[in-house]
């Protein structure tokens, strides 16, 4: 009623487009946009092939894999807890699946099934120790981060699993489009369904109340132990996925496969706008943050610049991100 | 009046302070000499804490107008810690103690040191802790961890922290809430021996018999002004009463009378729910009903179960008993299961578990009421858009859109929003706990229309606040409840709050009586 009122004179008018373009900022993944943009443009000034087509079918590579577990992270912070042992689960996943391949003789599908049930299994598992016994996220996953590095050399014996059945290369090897794969097409689809399940489900919508005050949640009915668990198995089973991606990728069920992503796929989420403390963020927000966490390695590599400062560019983009996440939840979101 | 006396230890003149838009004070004087212990009273939200935090650096100078002196000199405290060193100590009415930490560690919060070097000398802070408790007459292990310690012993080791800076000034906000009959006499011994000592005391209470027990002096506020002041040969209870409620009971609520031969829309049989923690909350074999159509109150003091009785019927809490909704009997394991059966809970606390910081106003209102906006799951936007601002606008929520911040709402629009939230699914029970805490006046006559209006088409209201005044101004019929069971029932008209006062006195000295007993 207010609103409806104040929308004809002009000082409502000039009001509501401040308040709009306040709106706007509040929007973590507009921030991440135009920074991308800037240094996409840099990069390009100063080297114009980081342009090129070859580099940029690169990039997207690279962001198919690790953006694939950057949406389920997202799901994950959302409810307002995080995974660290995505890497792992990732790996183990993928020799999991090469060896039922392989070793068990058993039909790639079956393999593949077995690979997300490996993950969607330690998800269940972090999950429920998580919510039931209360142990923090960040020990529960850090444990299961060696758990899974374990296991890796114990089911392939630290020997990378090889050969795969030609159905495995044949998926890693198609060419859709563009020289991207079905894990570029897989990424898409599942980000958008993901944005879309946050954005505009009641799923989604009990997901944020969950990670944003979970006592709140739990007084208006929602089941946030429930909630908090379905988010780990699917992240646990988005790792998966994209664990069994990079195995057909490369054609053999290598034991370093997913090593390292997990600080990289909550570095680029926490970039793109999804807050550590659960409750704000959105999937196209953590996708375009992974985008550009890569664009800036890649970008670093293409002007030539020692990979030892291309780390460094890396710690100093995520702290900056999270500084600006922190100073954004003050103006715009804020709580007490 | 004027400041410059020398027997004036603390004085404030004009002080003024508002709060987002609601005026908490409106120009208070008050005063304190050595050696005196000073009642400040009145209801809930007249002001005394406000007051308090004022002159205890906790609201900084600059955030409030008029002038404080300390001896005659004016002085400006930017925070708690600076009005400490100016010899102004503090006990807050809320438990703030470091759990992790052991009772020594409490007392010396801040200054573990001792003022030599940088090394926490743990037998040193043990000792000056037991003499002070020694001193105190208090018997708690200064070893012991606080985790494992009553609130009431929490609320001694909180005294105890004040005590030890050695204050000129010592302010004690409720600092027997918590406290049974012989810590009471405890404390009032530490009192009396820190006056003897020519300390200046500001004494918070709601308990009146505590007034004339130990106070010289007592200024009454009501509305952020100063009501009356009136010296000790003047006390008297029923001129508090008097002075505290004012005459504006009649008028101030909207009539309503309770509903005859109207079916029972909540039935509780022998509630009992575990205090937590071990300590003394919680409630033992509650019986009540509200018909439909009825305002039934749950009157008592702080910590004396009313918040878990609505807890336990919420299903926010575990609890044993029977609960009916419309006589049918339902099981409550948790909250959706009481939502399923027509009941809702307004919380207490908004900034705890009321309001979603990290959601807009729209989406704040529609949490936990998607069911009806959604098709196969996906929100209609449209749909939803609509019923958010039908709700604001039923219950005047007066915020600049759907997709506005809560954070920025006043405190009577957050807790209206809250209201919209809850009434969404159109409850057949609705349980209100503190529905007007740290609202403005104009909201809290809506939130009484409300009331009477939701009761008016046929919803079973049972509510707890803190302001007596407000309950029996409101309700049909008051239950009052001490140490978690129902010790008393009246209904409009048979009682006000000197019948509660009354009543709960009468179950503690019972209660003592029968431990005493016990004990022999």
């Amino acid at each position: 009623m207010n609103s409806a009122a104040e929308a004809g004179s002009p000082i409502a008018d000039a009001r509501s487009l401040r308040r709009r373009l306040i709106g706007l900022i509040a929007v973590g993944e507009v921030g991440v946009l135009a920074a991308m943009a800037l240094l996409i443009a840099f990069f390009w000034l100063l080297e114009p092939a980081f342009l090129s087509e070859r580099n940029i079918r690169a990039i997207l590579n690279v962001v198919s894999f690790v953006g694939i577990i950057a949406i389920g992270q997202t799901i994950l912070l959302v409810a307002g807890e995080f995974d660290l042992s995505v890497g792992s689960v990732a790996g183990l996943s993928a020799v999991v699946a090469a060896k039922l391949m392989t070793a068990a003789a058993l039909p790639v599908s079956v393999g593949i099934l077995g690979g997300i049930g490996v993950g969607a299994l330690i998800g269940l598992l972090n999950g429920l120790i998580v919510v039931r016994l209360g142990i923090p996220a960040f020990i529960q996953t850090l444990g299961m981060l060696f758990i899974g590095q374990g296991l890796i050399q114990v089911v392939t014996g630290g020997y990378p699993v090889y050969p795969l059945p030609e159905a495995v290369n044949t998926i890693g090897g198609t060419d859709l489009a563009f020289g991207l794969g079905w894990s570029f097409a897989f990424f898409i689809v599942a980000a958008i369904a993901a944005d879309f399940v946050l954005r505009r489900t009641v799923l989604g919508r009990n997901m944020y109340a969950t990670g944003g005050n979970k006592e709140v949640a739990h007084l208006v009915g929602i089941n946030t132990n429930a909630y908090k668990i379905g988010a780990f198995i699917t992240v646990g089973a988005l790792s998966a996925v994209a664990g069994m991606f990079v195995m057909a990728d490369l054609g053999s069920g290598g034991t370093s496969i997913g090593s390292g992503w997990e600080l990289t796929v909550i570095a680029g989420v926490v970039v793109g706008g999804v807050s550590l403390f659960g409750g704000a963020g959105t999937v196209a927000g953590g996708v375009v943050g992974i985008l550009m966490l890569k664009v800036v390695q890649s970008g670093l590599v293409v002007i030539g610049v020692n990979s030892n400062w291309q780390q460094i560019a890396v710690g100093v983009i995520m702290v900056m991100a999270v500084g600006l996440d922190i100073v954004r939840r003050r103006y715009f979101i804020a709580g007490a | 009046m004027s400041n410059a006396s020398p027997q004036k230890l603390l004085s404030a003149t004009a002080i003024a302070k508002n709060f987002g838009g609601v005026q908490a004070l409106r120009g208070v004087d008050f005063d304190v000499v050595a050696g005196e212990i000073h009642a400040l009273l009145g209801q809930n939200g007249a002001g005394k804490s406000t007051l308090v935090k004022i002159l205890n650096g906790v609201h900084p100078a600059g955030s409030y107008t008029g002038t404080i002196m300390l001896d005659g000199q004016p002085v400006s405290f930017a925070s708690p810690a600076d009005a400490r060193s100016h010899g102004v100590g503090y006990v807050p009415q809320e438990i703030e103690v470091l759990e992790q930490l052991s009772v020594a560690e409490n007392v010396f919060a801040g200054r573990t040191g001792l003022g030599d070097g940088v090394l926490v000398r743990q037998r040193r802070l043990e000792q000056r802790a037991g003499e002070i408790f020694a001193d105190l007459g208090i018997d708690i292990n200064p070893r012991a961890y606080v985790a494992s310690l009553t609130s009431a012993q929490r609320h001694l080791v909180m005294i105890a922290r004040a005590i030890v800076m050695k204050p000129r000034v010592l302010m004690l906000d409720e600092p027997t809430a918590s406290l049974s009959g012989t810590e009471v006499d405890a404390l009032f011994a530490v009192l009396r021996r820190l006056k003897a000592q020519g300390v200046a005391m500001i004494y918070i209470t709601h308990r009146l018999p505590e007034v004339l027990a130990i106070c010289d002096r007592a200024t009454v506020l009501r509305d952020g002004q100063v009501a009356v002041r009136i010296a000790r040969e003047d006390f008297d209870a029923e001129t508090f009463i008097f002075s505290m409620s004012g005459q504006r009971l009649q008028r101030l609520f909207p009539e309503h009378a309770a509903p005859v031969g109207a079916p029972t829309a909540l039935e509780v049989r022998h509630l009992t729910v575990a205090g937590h923690s071990g300590a003394v909350h919680g409630a033992r074999d509650i019986n009540l009903s509200v018909a439909a159509g009825e305002i039934v109150g749950l009157a008592g003091l702080l910590g004396s179960g009313r918040s878990e009785i609505l807890h336990g019927i919420y299903g926010r809490v575990h609890a044993e008993g029977e609960i009916r909704v419309a006589e049918r009997p339902i099981a409550v394991r948790s909250p959706s299961d009481a939502r399923a059966a027509g009941i809702a809970l307004l919380t207490e606390d908004r900034k705890r578990d009321g309001l979603l910081f990290n959601l807009p106003v729209g989406a704040n209102i529609t949490i936990g009421n998607l069911g009806p906006l959604s098709r196969n799951g996906v929100v209609r936007s449209g749909v939803e858009k609509s019923s958010i601002l039908a709700a604001m606008r039923a219950l005047n929520v007066k915020a600049s859109s759907p997709q506005a911040s809560v954070t920025h709402l006043s405190g009577g629009n957050q807790q209206k929003l809250l209201f919209a939230r809850v009434l969404m699914r159109a409850p057949t029970v609705l349980l209100l706990d503190e529905p007007t805490k740290g609202v403005d006046a104009a909201t809290r006559h809506e939130i009484y229309r409300l009331v009477v209006e939701l009761a008016e088409k046929g919803v079973g209201l049972l509510i707890v606040a803190s302001e007596l005044e407000e309950l029996i101004g409101l309700c049909d019929r008051c239950l009052v409840v001490a140490d978690g069971r129902i010790v008393d029932e009246f209904g409009r008209g048979e009682g006000g709050e000197d019948r509660v006062l009354r009543s709960v006195t009468a179950a503690q000295a019972e209660r003592q009586a029968m431990a005493s007993r016990v004990s022999s």
